[in-house]
């Protein structure tokens, strides 16, 4: 089912939280919330689900207006953080509580809840109580809880966060082999932008209330509007250098004598920031910056340096990500090389120079 | 020296525990002497139980008194446990501008003695046409400044979205207070109705204020009348005592365990 934001506000007194945001998903979707903490990323979430009162702008859930509708009536479920599950009761009442609150008769419960359990290999903890379960297992239980609902829009705000890393990467599976299943539209809060990198199809990214931009994983890998969400997307984070336009070149500000080809037309003199990816390093391309490492990480796969520009143990700092850099040592000195169609141009108001 | 430390404090500690049941052990052992035993000084077990209890039965209506007791107490806790951990829970949960002064302007209140409001609460009830009537006895404490103290503070470990998963299930906010707030509570609340029972149960002021007949009188006045007796029988009275106590103690080894976790304040 489709959900659309139009203008959508949320204002605690004079505190202004959301503040204006138009978003539309479309059926079946999996759509990513991601930004810093307080952003407004769950304040959000919540407003779609019925628990903030919406403050200005209109919330459509299948071409229905639901800023009016009770939370219980707008044809979603909700899988919270700390799971939220129900002490005092076993994980089938936990699970069925909602449908015997509607009123279902017993069998139709035990059923449904049954093939919920069955989904999500629950079967053998159903007269457990959560105290009794692990991270990963109650976690499954909240998620077996919503899905017994049969929502027609599933929320999830941050359900991996209190997951230890390895769990957390198996969860994110099981996610995504759900959404697969299922088909159900998905609103999915996160502030880790390697969880909405891998389960999206669409990610929003969100600052102080604001949509920075919509779009795709890898268009907002490869084409961010913005500084913001060049930094935000990606690991390691993309490096960012100022520079300014002398005799048709990037000189770089920090980097006395280190010029980078200029790939676009500016005007000369103008001042921007270049942002580098960590990845697009080679041995190889027309581009080239002098460097000195510093530390280096060694992943197996891939190799991660973090250097300085220049022989300055006081240079700008840079992260370099290569795939065949087991030889690399600190202390080096080393030349890197690529293709300066890859660099981004960004303007002094953080956008996007295209 | 750490050893001596630990040595004092055990010292210490036994001693504090010797004050706090050696009056206990007393009542027992009092209770099974003559009162002329008790006033000699005689602390080991006597033999004059059996008829200490005969007399008990014999100048108290011990089936009414103890109804009176019983009926107090539990009307009363339960009354209180309900109004006050409803007001406790509105005032943690629901946000407002204005919560925080009503509430300082309640906590203030609890400076004011009782002594001060006896006579307007009297005239209160004695205008309504409530004096001795269990009403009279069990409305004032219903809504305990105390328990709205408590319960707010506990409250703050209530996790929110427990609350906000139960209006997605559909409930209202009656519904979540009664099926998730109140199971979730249980320790918080036994522990309270611990300290409200044994408040209701050994109350004496208001009581011997609002009460005048016999019958109407619950054990612990009438523990305290059989005290004023122009000779006191110190073994009738000691027997009374046990009585008297036994209830609050049965309570307590009952409820003990959530008490303890509700005096720690967790949500279990
Ligand atoms: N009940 C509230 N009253 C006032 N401000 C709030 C309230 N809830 C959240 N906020 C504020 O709204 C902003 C967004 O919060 P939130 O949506 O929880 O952020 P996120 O989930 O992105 O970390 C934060 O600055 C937070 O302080
Ligand atoms: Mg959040």
């Amino acid at each position: 089912m489709s959900v659309t934001l139009k203008s959508l506000r949320k204002a605690y007194g004079a505190a202004e939280v959301i503040k204006g945001v138009d978003l539309e998903i479309t059926p079946g979707e999996f759509c990513v919330f991601v930004g810093p903490s307080g952003c407004g990323k769950s304040t959000l979430l919540r407003m779609i689900a019925g628990l903030e009162e919406i403050t200005g702008g209109d919330l459509v859930i299948g071409g229905k207006r639901m800023n009016e509708v009770d939370a219980a009536h707008r044809g979603i479920a909700m899988v919270f953080q700390s799971y939220a599950l129900y002490p005092h009761m076993t994980v089938r009442e936990n699970m069925g509580f909602a449908l015997k609150f509607a009123g279902d008769n017993p069998g139709t419960i035990a059923k449904k809840v049954d093939a919920a359990a069955a989904t999500l290999g629950l079967t053998k903890l159903m007269d457990r109580k959560p105290k009794d379960l692990s991270g990963g297992q109650r976690q499954r239980v909240a998620i077996g809880r919503a899905i017994v609902r049969n929502p027609k829009v599933f929320l999830f705000d941050e359900p991996l966060s209190n997951l230890d890393a390895e769990l957390r990467v198996h969860m994110r599976i099981e996610i995504a082999r759900l959404h697969q299943e299922l088909k159900t539209t998905i609103i999915y809060v996160t502030h880790d932008q390697v969880e909405a990198m891998t389960l999206a199809d669409k990610i929003v990214v969100l600052r102080d209330g604001r949509v920075e931009q919509v779009g795709a994983p890898l268009t907002l890998y490869d084409d961010p509007d913005n500084i913001f969400v060049a930094g935000f997307i990606g690991s390691p984070k993309m490096n960012f250098l100022k520079a300014r336009v002398q005799n048709g070149q990037l000189a770089l500000v920090d980097l006395p004598g280190q010029t980078l080809p200029l790939t676009q037309s500016l005007p000369e003199g103008s001042e921007v920031t270049v942002g580098l990816r960590p990845d697009i390093f080679k041995r190889g391309g027309t581009a080239h910056l002098d460097l000195t490492i510093e530390i280096v990480e060694q992943l197996g796969a891939e190799t991660y340096a973090y250097a300085r520009a220049g022989a300055d143990i006081d240079g700008q700092p840079l992260t370099i990500a290569v795939t065949e850099g087991r030889d690399l040592r600190p202390g080096q000195a080393l030349k890197v090389t690529f293709d300066p169609a890859r660099a981004l141009l960004f303007g002094k108001d953080g956008q996007r120079l295209r | 020296m750490n050893r001596l430390i630990s040595l004092l404090a055990q010292a210490g500690l036994w001693l504090a525990a010797f004050i706090s049941v050696f009056p206990f052990l007393w009542m027992i052992t009092g209770a099974t002497n003559t009162a002329n035993d008790i006033t000699g000084g005689r602390f080991l077990p006597g033999t004059n139980l059996l008829p200490n209890i005969a007399k008990f039965f014999e100048l108290v209506d011990a089936g009414q008194v103890f109804f009176n007791s019983f009926f107090v107490a539990i009307t009363g806790t339960a009354l209180t446990l309900i109004v006050s951990s409803l007001a406790g829970y509105g005032f943690e949960i629901f946000a407002s501008k204005t919560r925080d002064r009503v509430f300082a302007g309640l906590l203030l209140l609890l400076s004011v003695p009782f002594a001060a409001m006896m006579i307007p609460l009297f005239v209160m009830f004695s205008s309504a046409g409530l004096i001795n009537s269990y009403i009279a006895m069990i409305a004032p404490g219903i809504a305990s400044i105390f328990m709205i103290f408590y319960f707010r503070q506990n409250t703050k470990s209530f996790p929110h979205e427990l609350r906000d998963a139960a209006k997605l299930d559909g409930l209202k906010e009656w519904q979540i207070f009664w099926f998730i707030y109140i199971p979730v509570m249980r320790s918080t609340y036994a522990a309270a109705m611990i300290i409200l029972f044994m408040t209701n149960w050994n109350a004496y002021l208001w009581p011997l204020i609002v009460l005048q007949t016999n019958d109407m009188k619950t054990i612990t006045l009438t523990v305290a009348s059989l005290a004023t007796a122009y000779t006191p029988d110190y073994g009738l009275i000691m027997i009374a005592n046990v009585l008297a106590t036994l209830p609050t103690i049965l309570v307590f080894f009952l409820l003990q365990r959530r008490f303890v976790e509700g005096m720690l304040g967790g949500v279990k």
